[in-house]
Formats: C-alpha cells, structure tokens, sequence
C-alpha cells in the first residue's frame, strides 16, 4: 500500500487480508526511510508498537471487528501514554515519564489502533511553526526549507510524508488546522468539549481541544467517533446527542447554505492563496451549495483576544512546571529553585507567553485585557450564533500565507501570531473546524477552512466530504 | 506602554538572562499595542463569563479509584522524595 488510509488499513486488518503486525511494520519501514530528513518524531515506539499490533491480531482473530484495527497513530508529544516520556517539546519535561494514559489515547488503543511514537510539537504548543520545540526542527514534506506549520507541525508531517495514516495533534488556536493546510492533509479541531482532554498537558484550557489529522476527511471522521463522547475524568467533556458519522460515502451540497465572511479576505494575504479559496467556493457553488455572502464585523477583533486569554490561561496553567513534581529540578532555596527550574527549564516562546500573561492578569491591568478580552468574547459568540440562524456553515482560508522559511519569523512575534489570524476564532467560539486541502499556492499546499456552530460538527464533515470528492470529479 | 520586566518576572518565578529582559522590554509592549485594539469594540452592555461551556455542575462521587501502583509511579516521577512524601525545599527559612 503506497497510498494508504486508516479506512483501507482497519478494513483489510478486520478481513484477515493483513495483520496488525505487517501494517505496523510497514509503517516503522516508512518512517526508518523518511524521518531522517522530515524530523517529524520526537520518538518512535517500536518494541511497544509491534507487542500492541500481536494484540491486535489475536483480537482480530478471536472474531472482534474493530474501527480502527491495526491503524499506526501518531500522538503529539502533549498526550500522556503510561510509561512513555511526554515532553510537550519542553526541556523541562524532557525525561518525564507519563504516570497515567490519556483519555484519547486509551479510546483508540481499544478501537484496535497502534500507537507508533510521539510527535515533534511547539513547546507546551506555543508557536505556529514547530520551531519552539526544545529538541528538532520538523520539516515541511512539500519543501524541505520550509516550516510544517504548527504546534502539530510533527503529526501533519508525518501524515504529509506518508509515514503514518493518521496522528492526533491539539488545537488551541489553530495547531491542528493550520500544520494540516501548511502540509497538505486533513485536520480537524472538533467542538471544544467534543473530545475529552485528559492526559493533554493544558495550554490554555477554555480553547484547547484534541482532533484527527489524516489524508481523508472519511478517516478524520472514523477517529473522531472512536475519541469523542463524555469521560468523567474531563469535566468539560460532553455526552453527545449526534455521534459523528462517519459514512460519508455520498455528501451532497444540494440545499447547503455556505456563509462567506468578507472579514475572511484580509489585506496583506497572499493573493494566490486568495484565489485557491475564491476557487474552491465556486466549487461548492457548482455542487449545489447556495453561497452567501456575509459579514461577522468583529472577526478582526479574534487575534488580539486570542493573544490575551491564551497567555492568560497558559501562565496559569504553567505555573505547575515549577520544577517540584515533574521534570528537573534547579538547586538553592524553594524561591531561587522555582525561578531556576524554569529559567533553565523553559524556552524563549515560553518564556515571552508566561510574562505576557502574567502581566495581563496583574493588578491594574486585568480589566483593561483580560476582562475586556472575555467579554469581546462574549459579543463574537453573540454575533456568531446570529450568522449561523442564515447559514449552515461558514468557509474562508485557514493561513493567510503557505508554509514560509524556515527561521523567516522566529524574531518577530507579532508576524509569528498573524499566521494564526483565521483560525482563533474556532477556539475561542469553541466551535469546530476543518482544514480539507484545495490546490496549491507557489507549489505548497492550501486549506480550506470549513467552520460550523458548537456540536455540528457532522455539518463541517459533510461540506468537507462534498468538497473533497467535487474536486476529485 | 512601559512594563517593569523585573517585577512580573517575580509575580511569574521566572529567571530572566539580561538577554532575555532586553528582548522582552522590546516585544512585550509591541504584542499589547497589537492587543490592545480591542478597546474599540464597545462592551458595556455585555454580560460575560470566562466560559463558553453550556455544562454546569459537573459532580463525581468522590471515591479513590486510583491503585497504589499508580501512587508509587507518582512518587518515582518526583525530582526528589522522601519516605513516600514529595521533598521540597524548606518552605519556613529565616
């Protein structure tokens, strides 16, 4: 199998028309060939994976049909695996060794998927490149002197490469989607609450949400309904009254309302990437979608709220690495320890989130940021839920740009955080949201971003579904 | 907008190189001028809370569920421990 998806993987496993263990061989073959240029993993667990795919077999054998039997999966390193090292591509966190599995991680193992090694990520999923990590820098598949996107820039690497068929990644601002449009694949950050994030190393907790990364938009829905549901161990996590379905073997855009956003279309975007997205509307069109053109007039406002309750949460949540639990410890007292611990322990992305933050939640200036930030919030909901009375869904770019140079903006913060300026709104909506590719730019990929309201998430798989197949046709 | 890079690097306990203050002093009040263009957006008739969620009162019986093998992991994970207790630096020093 050269082109190979979960669907074809968990179907010919399921058959008995291959094993567990020769898909999982194929895939430690795949990434012994193409990671050494790509970079894409943090760590390969290839003793554990081929006792996993033995298990699976024997599953299989005992007559157990499984969605996703014998599928290699690539987890971002912020997803804990029992015994493993999860770094959260932090020196910090570099020898630290997971206690307990996630809750995602768990749900595939059971649906018969392998965990074949951890990702290449930002660290603690700062970033938009995967620059950040403290230990690799991950390569763009498409151009080996370019970024991957990121945080997930290591799990849509791998996918991109052909190395795995599938991989988790998180998104909390646009870490699934935008690594997925910078590198060709499909990637989606679901509902916030959809998927449960226990085990995910927090970064900013009312954004962050885990999702599938694949090559079909079919096998992105095949892994959503295996890790999507309540779990008591994540108290935001929901039961779910529409489980997502992942027969999408007919999508039709008959009677589907796609809402443009003029704000989509900024000023300072590359203009070929424009005209790929402008393309792919008209596909729809051509489908049977009904196009409406729209406005959501504080969609301009999404990145400077991001930029203040992301570093707010983040510095809250990062306040834990203080070197006591986890990780390494500096010496001196409790106080010269902490400020030690993390002055070693930490990056300078890190570094920069934690002090923005800190000094956003500071006396005399949390209302003027981040209390102002919460309830812009508050009014873009407000505006969004109005839009979607109109449309079923909203569609626009998911990068301003195609993948850059590697190192072009790793000084420039700002510059950095505006690759990030279409796909915040998802998060801080916490609605969901799709990267499905549509052509290329200067050679490199593109994504078209398809967004729905809270837990329609079966409506963004459709239009994407349609989209996919229409340009196949 | 000037940020006393000192005393937030206290409020965050986080050590900072004079590299590190130098780059911050430059970018942090660059990130919040960019930030700062919400103050256009008028909010006061907005009723807000930190989360979207719709749950509300999320409760679990509260039973350990955990295994003392788990407990032991935890422990051997510490930096440093002491007779099955997490050691730290002396909290209490004149």
């Amino acid at each position: 199998m050269t082109n190979w998806t979960v669907r074809m993987i968990r179907d010919a496993v399921n058959a008995g028309k291959t094993s567990a263990e020769a898909v999982v061989s194929d895939a430690l073959r795949r990434i012994d060939e193409k990671d050494g240029e790509i970079g894409a993993f943090l760590e390969v667990f290839r003793e554990d994976a081929i006792l996993a795919a033995r298990e699976v077999d024997a599953r299989v054998k005992g007559g157990e049909i499984l969605p996703l039997a014998g599928v290699p999966i690539g987890v971002k390193d912020n997803m804990l695996v029992t015994g493993h090292i999860a770094s959260a591509g932090s020196k910090m966190l570099a020898e630290y060794r997971a206690t307990y599995t996630s809750t995602v991680v768990t749900r595939l193992q059971a649906a018969g998927a392998i965990i074949i090694g951890r990702t290449n990520m930002d660290e603690f999923a700062f970033g938009s490149s995967t620059e950040s990590s403290a230990f690799q820098i991950t390569k763009n598949p498409h151009d080996t002197t370019k970024v991957p996107g990121g945080t997930s820039g290591g799990s849509a690497a791998a996918v991109a490469a052909g190395m795995i068929p599938a991989a988790l990644g998180s998104d909390t601002g646009g870490s699934i989607r935008q690594p997925a449009s910078l590198c060709g694949v499909v990637g989606m950050k679901p509902t916030y609450g959809r998927v449960s994030r226990y085990g995910l190393i927090a970064d900013g907790s009312s954004l962050d949400q885990i999702g599938p990364m694949a090559t079909t938009v079919e096998d992105i829905a095949i892994i959503l309904a295996v890790i999507e549901g309540r779990d008591a161990h994540d108290a935001t996590s929901m039961s779910l009254d529409e489980p997502t379905v992942t027969n999408l073997s007919s999508p039709s855009m008959k009677g589907i309302r796609v809402g443009v956003p003029k704000e989509y279309f900024i000023d300072g975007m590359d203009t070929e990437v424009a005209t790929r997205i402008k393309e792919a509307i008209e596909t729809l069109r051509q489908g049977g979608a009904e196009i409406v053109d729209m406005s959501l007039p504080l969609a301009p406002y999404a990145l400077p709220t991001f930029y203040i309750i992301q570093p707010a949460e983040a510095s809250s949540n990062l306040a834990r690495f203080d070197g006591m639990r986890y990780g390494t410890r500096a010496a001196g007292t409790l106080e010269e320890s902490y400020r030690a611990s993390r002055g070693e322990g930490l990056g300078p992305e890190s570094k920069r989130r934690i002090m923005l933050g800190t000094f956003i939640l500071s006396a005399g200036y949390y209302d003027a940021f981040y209390k102002k930030a919460v309830a812009v919030r508050a009014a873009m909901k407000m505006e969004f839920d109005a839009a979607l009375k109109k449309v079923d869904v909203i569609v626009g770019p998911v990068s301003p740009v195609v993948a850059w140079g590697i190192g072009e903006k790793m000084d420039d913060p700002v510059a950095m955080y505006l690759a990030d300026v279409f796909t915040v709104s998802a998060n801080i909506l916490g609605i969901p949201g799709i990267s499905v590719p549509c052509g290329t730019a200067h050679g490199l990929p593109v994504g078209l971003q398809i967004l729905a309201n809270s837990f329609d998430d079966n409506k963004v798989l459709q239009v994407a579904a349609a989209f996919e197949a229409l340009r196949q046709n | 907008m000037h940020i006393d890079i000192n005393r937030i690097a206290t409020l965050a306990k986080l050590q900072l190189t004079d590299d590190e203050k130098a780059m911050l002093e430059r970018q942090l009040p660059a990130i919040l001028d960019y930030v700062s263009k919400l103050q256009e957006v008028d909010t006061s008739k907005i009723d807000a809370k930190a989360y979207l969620t719709t749950a509300v009162n999320v409760f679990r019986k509260d039973v350990p569920t955990s295994t003392i093998d788990e407990r032991n992991a935890v422990i051997a994970a510490f930096p440093a421990s002491n007779g099955g207790a997490l050691e730290v630096p002396g909290i209490f020093v004149d």
